[in-house]
C-alpha cells in the first residue's frame, strides 16, 4: 500500500513505457496490415481473401486446428487426468515430456517427422504400401500442428485438478459411481473452464503454426499450404496487398480469440466465486 | 453368519507405502453399533485403518471383515459404508440437495424416494431450506453435517468418519461434538472415527483404539485407558501427563529400577495452602507455586517439589494461593513405566492409615 501511494511519478513512468512499447510493437504493425490490405481499395481487398487458393488455405488451417484441438483435448484430458489422480513411476519424465513442445524450435518438430515419416524412415514402405502419404500432404500438417499444440490443453487442466485433489472421486467412487459418472458429474464440471481455456489457447496456436508446418507442407498451393504459408508464398511474390489481405483474416480470428479468451475468464472466475 | 461382538474385524493387518509401514499386525475387533474413536498422533497409522476398512486402501497381508464376511476384495462401494471426508468433500458442483441425493441417485432410486430421503436427512442435520445452497455457501458446521447425511443417505450399515472436527473452529466444534454423538447414538450405526485429539476421543467414544508407529498400542473404554494404560505410550498420550524421573525424592514412593520413570498427572495430586488440610498434613510435602494458569473454570497450579515441576488442579472456589507461596503437595499416586510395563503406584502413607484404621 505504501508503495502505491507514494510511487505517482513511477506509476506514470511505466504506464508510458507500457504503452509505448504496445504501441511498437503491436498497434503500429497492426494498423499497418490494415492500411496495406486496403491499399488497393476494399475490392482488391475482397478479391484478395476470396481468391480461390485463399479460401483452400484458409479452409486448410481450419481443418488442421480442428484436428489438432479434438485430439488435444482427448490427449491432455486423458494426459492432465492420469498425471493428478494416479500415483505411478515415471510421472515426472512424462509430466516434462509433455513440455518439450514449448521448448522445441518447431523446425526442429517438422525435420523430426519428416525423418520418421520420410523416404529414408523404415516407416515409409509400410506407409507406402497401405497408400498412406505423410510427408508434403494434409496429414503431415496436421500432425506438425498436433505436435506444437499438445501442451496447451493439459497445462491448463493439471494445476486445477491438483488443487481439486481425489477426494471429491473417492467420494463418489464410494458411493458406487463409475468411473464415467465420477467424470461427468464430479470432475468435468470442476475443469470446464480451464478446458475451454485450453481449447482457446490450442485454436490460435494451431491456426497461426508456421515453422514445423512449413517443413512438412511442401508448400502445394491450393493443396498443403495453410494461411501462414500462403501468406508467406505472397509476399515473397511482392503481392504485398494479398499478404497482408490474407494476414488480416488470421488477425481477426486472432481478436476472436482474444475476446473468448477474456470471456471465459471472466465466466470461469465468476463460476469460481460461487463454489469455492 | 452375524457376530455381533465382531462386526468389523482386521486380523493381521499390514500395509506398506513404500519402505515406510503404516500398519503393523494390526488386530481389531470392532462390536455392532458401538462409537469407537481411532486415536494417535499424526503418522500414526489410524487413517491408513480407516481408509483400509473402506476399500480406498488395500491391505499387504491380513484380513478385512464386515458382518463375519471377508470384504478384502469387495470394492468400498459394496461394503455398506458411508464416509465422511476430512475436508468434507462435498460436490462443489452440485447443491446441498444433490450432494445428499447423490448416492441414492447411482443406486438408480425413485426420484419421489430421494425427495423424501433428502428432506428426512435435513430435518435430522436442521438444515432445512438449504438445500438450493452449494458447499462454498455453508458455515464450516453446516458443511459437516451436509457430509454426514450425505454419507448417511444410502443407509450404510457403518459409518467411518476421517478427523470429522478437524476443519471447525473450536467453539463449533464443542457442539459439534455433543451433536454428532447424539446422532449416531440415535441411528445406532456402527461408527468409527479417526481423531488425534484425545479429548475429542474420550468425550465422543464408546471405546477409544489407541495407535503409535502402525501399532495397536491399547483398545478399550476411556475409562479403561484412563485408569490401566497398558503401554508407556498410552499413559503419555492420554490424560495430561507429567513425566519424572527421580520420584524417589518424593515421599512415601520407592523407586523401583534405575531406569523407571514415574508419570504424573494433575489430578493424582492435591495442593492445600498450609493448614488448610488436616487429614494429610503429616504426610504432605512442602512445594513453592511457581505459576498459576487460569483454566476458566479451575486453576492450573504449578508447583516445583524437590527438583520437578509438577501441575495439579484447584477449584476456582478454594482459597487464593499465590505464586511463591509455600504449599502442602499431597501425591496419591502415579504410573510406573519400566521399559514396557506399566504400574500404578500409590502413596504409602495412605495404605498405612488404612491399616490403622
Amino acid at each position: 500500500m505504501e508503495l502505491r501511494k507514494n510511487s505517482g511519478p513511477l506509476k506514470w513512468v511505466l504506464i508510458i513505457l507500457v504503452v509505448i512499447f504496445l504501441a511498437v510493437f503491436l498497434l503500429l504493425p497492426l494498423f499497418y496490415i490494415v492500411i496495406t490490405a486496403l491499399r488497393d481499395g476494399i475490392g482488391g481487398y475482397i478479391a484478395s481473401i476470396t481468391d480461390p487458393y485463399a479460401i483452400k488455405a484458409a479452409l486448410l488451417t481450419i481443418r488442421a486446428t480442428i484436428w489438432a484441438v479434438v485430439v488435444n483435448t482427448i490427449f491432455g484430458i486423458a494426459a492432465a487426468w492420469c498425471l493428478t489422480k494416479f500415483a505411478f513411476k515415471g510421472k515426472k519424465v512424462i509430466s516434462t515430456f509433455i513440455d518439450l513442445p514449448v521448448t522445441v524450435s518447431p523446425i526442429i518438430a517438422g525435420l523430426i517427422y519428416v525423418l520418421t515419416f520420410g523416404r529414408q524412415s523404415f516407416l515409409y514402405p509400410i506407409l507406402d504400401g497401405w497408400g498412406i502419404q505423410i510427408i508434403f500432404a494434409v496429414p503431415g500438417i496436421v500432425l506438425a500442428t498436433i505436435f506444437v499444440t499438445f501442451p496447451f490443453i493439459s497445462r491448463e487442466l493439471i494445476p486445477v485438478l491438483t488443487a481439486q485433489g481425489t477426494d471429491e472421486e473417492e467420494a463418489a467412487a464410494l458411493m458406487g459411481a463409475g468411473t464415467f459418472t465420477i467424470f461427468r458429474k464430479v470432475t468435468l464440471p470442476h475443469i470446464k473452464w480451464a478446458l475451454l481455456y485450453g481449447i482457446v489457447l490450442c485454436t490460435a496456436r494451431a491456426m497461426g503454426e508456421f515453422g514445423a508446418v512449413s517443413v512438412l507442407s511442401g508448400h502445394l498451393r491450393g493443396k498443403t499450404n495453410t494461411l501462414p504459408l500462403y501468406i508467406e508464398l505472397l509476399y515473397q511474390g511482392y503481392d504485398f496487398t494479398g499478404a497482408f489481405a490474407a494476414s488480416s483474416i488470421l488477425v481477426i480470428l486472432a481478436i476472436i480469440v482474444l475476446a473468448l479468451r477474456v470471456w471465459l475468464e471472466r465466466r470461469g472466475n465468476k463460476e469460481a466465486e460461487i463454489h469455492y | 453368519m452375524s457376530d455381533n461382538a465382531n462386526y468389523v474385524e482386521l486380523r493381521g493387518i499390514n500395509k506398506h507405502y513404500g519402505s515406510f509401514q503404516a500398519s503393523k499386525d494390526i488386530n481389531i475387533q470392532i462390536p455392532k453399533g458401538r462409537l469407537v474413536a481411532l486415536l494417535g498422533p499424526s503418522g500414526s497409522g489410524k487413517t491408513t485403518i480407516l481408509r483400509m476398512i473402506a476399500g480406498l486402501e488395500h491391505p499387504d497381508s491380513g484380513e478385512i471383515l464386515i458382518d463375519g464376511k471377508v470384504v478384502n476384495n469387495i470394492p468400498g462401494s459394496e461394503r455398506g459404508i458411508g464416509f465422511v471426508f476430512q475436508s468434507y468433500a462435498l460436490f462443489r458442483y452440485m447443491t446441498v440437495y444433490d450432494n445428499i441425493a447423490f448416492g441414492l441417485r447411482v443406486k438408480k432410486t425413485p426420484e419421489n424416494e430421494i425427495k423424501e430421503r433428502v428432506a428426512e436427512l435435513l430435518k435430522l442435520i436442521n438444515c432445512e431450506g438449504l438445500e438450493k445452497r452449494y458447499p462454498s455457501q455453508l458455515s464450516g458446521g453446516q458443511r459437516q453435517r451436509v457430509a454426514f447425511a450425505r454419507a448417511l443417505a444410502p443407509n450404510p450399515q457403518i459409518l467411518l468418519l476421517d478427523e470429522p472436527f478437524a476443519a471447525i473452529d473450536a467453539k463449533v466444534r464443542l457442539e459439534l461434538r455433543t451433536w454428532l454423538r447424539e446422532m449416531i447414538t440415535q441411528i445406532g450405526i456402527t461408527s468409527i472415527f479417526v481423531t488425534h485429539d484425545q479429548d475429542e476421543a474420550i468425550e465422543v467414544a464408546d471405546d477409544i483404539i489407541v495407535t503409535n508407529q502402525g501399532r495397536v498400542e491399547q483398545a478399550g473404554t476411556p475409562q479403561e485407558l484412563y485408569a490401566n494404560p497398558a503401554t508407556p505410550f498410552v499413559v503419555q498420550f492420554i490424560g495430561n501427563s507429567i513425566p519424572v524421573k527421580n520420584y524417589d525424592q518424593f515421599q512415601y514412593f520407592a523407586r523401583g529400577g534405575p531406569d523407571t520413570v514415574a508419570i504424573l498427572r494433575p489430578e493424582f495430586i492435591s495442593i492445600f495452602k498450609k493448614g488448610e488440610s488436616v487429614q494429610f498434613s503429616r504426610s504432605a510435602e512442602e512445594g513453592v507455586v511457581e505459576d498459576i494458569i487460569f483454566r476458566g473454570s479451575n486453576l492450573e497450579i504449578r508447583v516445583r517439589l524437590h527438583d520437578n515441576l509438577i501441575s495439579a488442579i484447584r477449584s476456582i472456589n478454594d482459597p487464593f494461593v499465590e505464586v511463591g507461596e509455600v504449599v502442602d503437595v499431597f501425591i496419591y499416586r502415579l504410573f510406573v513405566v519400566d521399559g514396557d510395563r506399566v504400574t500404578m503406584e500409590y502413596n504409602q502413607s495412605l495404605k498405612r492409615e488404612s491399616v490403622v484404621i
